[in-house]
């Protein structure tokens, strides 16, 4: 790649998914609008008609899960147009939501719903990187607006400049780093069950800010100990072992622990 | 003749649109969704009640508030729990906050560049660039009502069985009061540029249908009523409304016992609750000049411009009232957990929101049913397509393809929401 003046082409695109990961974008308001003055949006369909004419973009971006043979479709063909990848949210980045049906009983969960089967597609659950190589992630169920101005700002500059190896990265530390400049009360020690200490910061605190337990969405740090975790919760009985699997369901953890657990 | 479009832009969720066209006859006109299934309720029959409205919100981004509301009431219907007086209108003014956010991202983003003849809102926003910030600002008024309230404006949380984790400080009830009376008259001026917008003129009778309670524009809870006479409890909503499956389809539509598809939404409530309305939102209405009964969905535009004054009307009686009331009374009270069944509906942005559920005595969730807006007024979009086509025949495919999108996005469908 070469260096480059001219404003990166990019596009948004969803998958699967409740889209609240794009709203978070539009809901920046007039931030959005003068991010947009940096690029040029090649297609991003919440805002506009015209048509795609799949020209190569410097940097592609999808949210949602890959549930039906479209979507696989559109994603492979994100990635092959688009020098850089980025993923927005949980359920791209780690099943999000609609995984929570991998874990359930005989796979039955679709007979909950529908009474005819025929002609729906219903794969298991599988994050966006089992399809197409990822270059960048920002986690969380939804995104974090601010986070979002600042590593994209970064990842434009290293998509001008042409080195890919200068993409960013999202330092290794939990949500209680955050949460304490905040000023906010430790919510363990009310023998609240918050996953804060083994998961990765950046949200802002915003669930322990409003006395919600964190359960995860931006998945585990590298260097989370999910075993001291487990059993403080068990200890100090806040948590059994089979709640605390239920919620590492909620935003599919529950895969990634088993991961570490077998290695 | 065949009338396809593969994708329409601007809607919340993925859906084409294919009519079929026999000399001069409109066969079928129906809309395709793309989206792939989450099987939200099938996810949580098994669960801890807990994790209901936490997952349910989840079903979509832009009312996900209105999806934790209803489900917690469902859950405290199911197991008895009450709450107080400050829970109740802490929770009626995040339904407003959230149906002015809603409204205006649809209003002004979504719906507003078809009747300008502009393909995309990046070129809107720099013709408009006065009326862009008046709508950004009314936008972030219902914005910072989820965010101060709520905690967060996608997926809010504070809100839980009971009552709330945690309380706004008065300051920031004082602070939302201020922005409330700067915003009202942002709100009228927007309104005024709305009013100038030339709609197209097409009306077909059917039902509208929407939650009423006495003396209130009712949106966070009554009984169900039609202008055909309905009038039922919530807990009926289950009889009168059928949803069916039909092969094939990953949306359940809904039937109602009167066989005829009906409306809900905006243009249903101001239809059936006009005389309801607040001072400054019924002049507005009434400089409209529009006849009830309305007929016209595109006039569902302006009747969500209608309802964003009412919102900013009633969020600030409702802020004037809590910050006279002792907040903290709405942090969250003990309560029993108890095994029962409960159903709740509050007015969604886009229409009546049903939850049904079936908890068991240990607080594990049974069974549940979510009857969303969109599922509700699928076929009642089909219906007015067909009997709207006609008049487009003769105009070029690109016309009459400008034209069907705009008649689809003036309904506000969320796709997301109709599949869950």
């Amino acid at each position: 790649m070469k260096e480059t003046k001219t404003n990166p082409k990019i596009a948004i695109v969803s998958l699967t998914s409740c889209e609240g990961c794009q709203f978070v974008l539009l809901d920046l308001g007039e931030k959005f609008l003068s991010l947009m003055d940096q690029v040029e949006m090649v297609d991003f369909r919440l805002l506009e008609d015209e048509e795609d004419k799949g020209d190569p973009l410097d940097i592609g971006i999808v949210e949602g899960n890959p549930v039906t043979e479209d979507n696989v479709k559109t994603l492979k063909s994100l990635r092959d147009r688009s020098k850089v990848l980025i993923v927005l949210g949980n359920c791209a980045a780690m099943g999000g939501i609609p995984e929570v049906k991998n874990y359930q009983e005989g796979k039955g969960t679709i007979k909950h719903v529908y009474k005819y089967l025929q002609g729906i597609t219903n794969p298991e659950i599988k994050e966006v990187d089992n399809f197409v190589e990822v270059d960048f992630t920002f986690p969380g169920c939804p995104i974090t607006g601010e986070e979002f101005l600042y590593y994209f700002e970064r990842i434009i500059e290293t998509v001008k400049k042409g080195n890919l190896s200068g993409l960013p990265e999202i330092p290794d530390q939990p949500v209680c780093i955050q949460c304490r400049k905040l000023g906010n009360r430790c919510l363990l020690l009310d023998k609240k069950p918050c996953f804060g200490p083994m998961i990765l910061g950046g949200c802002n605190a915003v669930c322990p800010t409003s006395r919600m337990v964190c359960q995860g969405c931006r998945g585990l740090r590298p260097k989370g100990n999910v075993e001291a975790m487990k059993q403080m919760f068990r200890k100090q009985e806040m948590m059994t072992d089979q709640e605390f699997e239920d919620t590492t369901e909620i935003y599919g953890l529950r895969d990634n622990i088993s991961e570490l657990e077998s290695k | 003749m065949n009338i396809r479009i593969n994708h329409i832009n601007k809607m919340e969720g993925h859906a084409g649109f294919m009519a079929s066209v026999i000399k001069g006859d409109v066969k079928s006109a129906k809309l395709e969704v793309h989206e792939g299934i989450r099987l939200i309720e099938g996810i949580l029959i098994g669960r801890y009640y807990k994790d209901m409205p936490i997952i349910a919100q989840r079903i979509c981004g832009i009312c996900p508030v209105v999806h934790n509301l209803t489900s917690i009431k469902a859950v405290e219907n199911a197991m008895g729990v009450k709450v107080t007086n400050e829970t109740v209108n802490l929770r009626k003014l995040l339904e407003w906050g959230q149906i002015i956010h809603s409204h205006a991202l649809h209003l002004f983003f979504l719906s507003l560049a078809d009747f300008l003849d502009i393909e995309n809102d990046l070129n809107l926003v720099k013709k408009y660039p006065e009326e862009t910030k008046k709508a950004i600002k009314v936008r972030e008024y219902g914005m910072a009502i989820v965010k101060i309230v709520g905690g967060r404006v996608v997926h809010p949380l504070t809100n839980e069985t009971g009552g709330f984790k945690k309380v706004p400080k008065l300051e920031d009830i004082q602070k939302l009061i201020s922005q409330s009376e700067e915003v009202l008259p942002v709100a009228l001026e927007l309104g005024e540029f709305f009013k100038k917008i030339k709609l197209p003129d097409f009306s077909r009778e059917s039902e509208y249908v929407c939650l009423n309670k006495e003396g209130e524009y009712a949106i966070y809870d009554g009984d169900v009523i039609s202008n055909k006479g309905l009038h039922i409890p919530v807990k009926k909503f289950e009889q009168n409304f059928q949803e069916l499956q039909r092969p094939q389809e990953i949306i359940k539509r809904v039937k109602s016992d009167s066989e005829s598809s009906y409306m809900i939404g905006a243009i249903a409530r101001i239809n059936n609750q006009s005389r309801k309305l607040d001072t400054v939102a019924e002049k507005y209405f009434e400089s409209l000049g529009y006849k009830l009964p309305d007929y016209n969905p595109f006039h569902n535009i302006l009747y969500q411009m209608v309802e964003v004054v009412q919102a900013v009307e009633e969020s600030l009686k409702l802020l004037k009232i809590l910050a006279n009331s002792h907040l903290e009374n709405a942090l969250t009270r003990n309560y029993e957990i108890k095994g029962g069944e409960g159903v709740a509906a509050v007015e969604a942005p886009r229409g009546t929101l049903y939850y049904y559920v079936d908890i068991d005595d240990k607080g594990y969730i049974k069974n549940l049913n979510i009857i969303t807006p969109t599922a509700q007024f699928l076929s009642h979009l089909e219906d007015d397509i067909a009997a709207y086509l006609p008049r487009i025949f003769d105009l070029s495919d690109k016309e009459k393809e400008k034209k069907l999108r705009a008649f689809i996005r003036a309904y506000d469908p969320c796709i997301s929401c109709a599949v869950h």
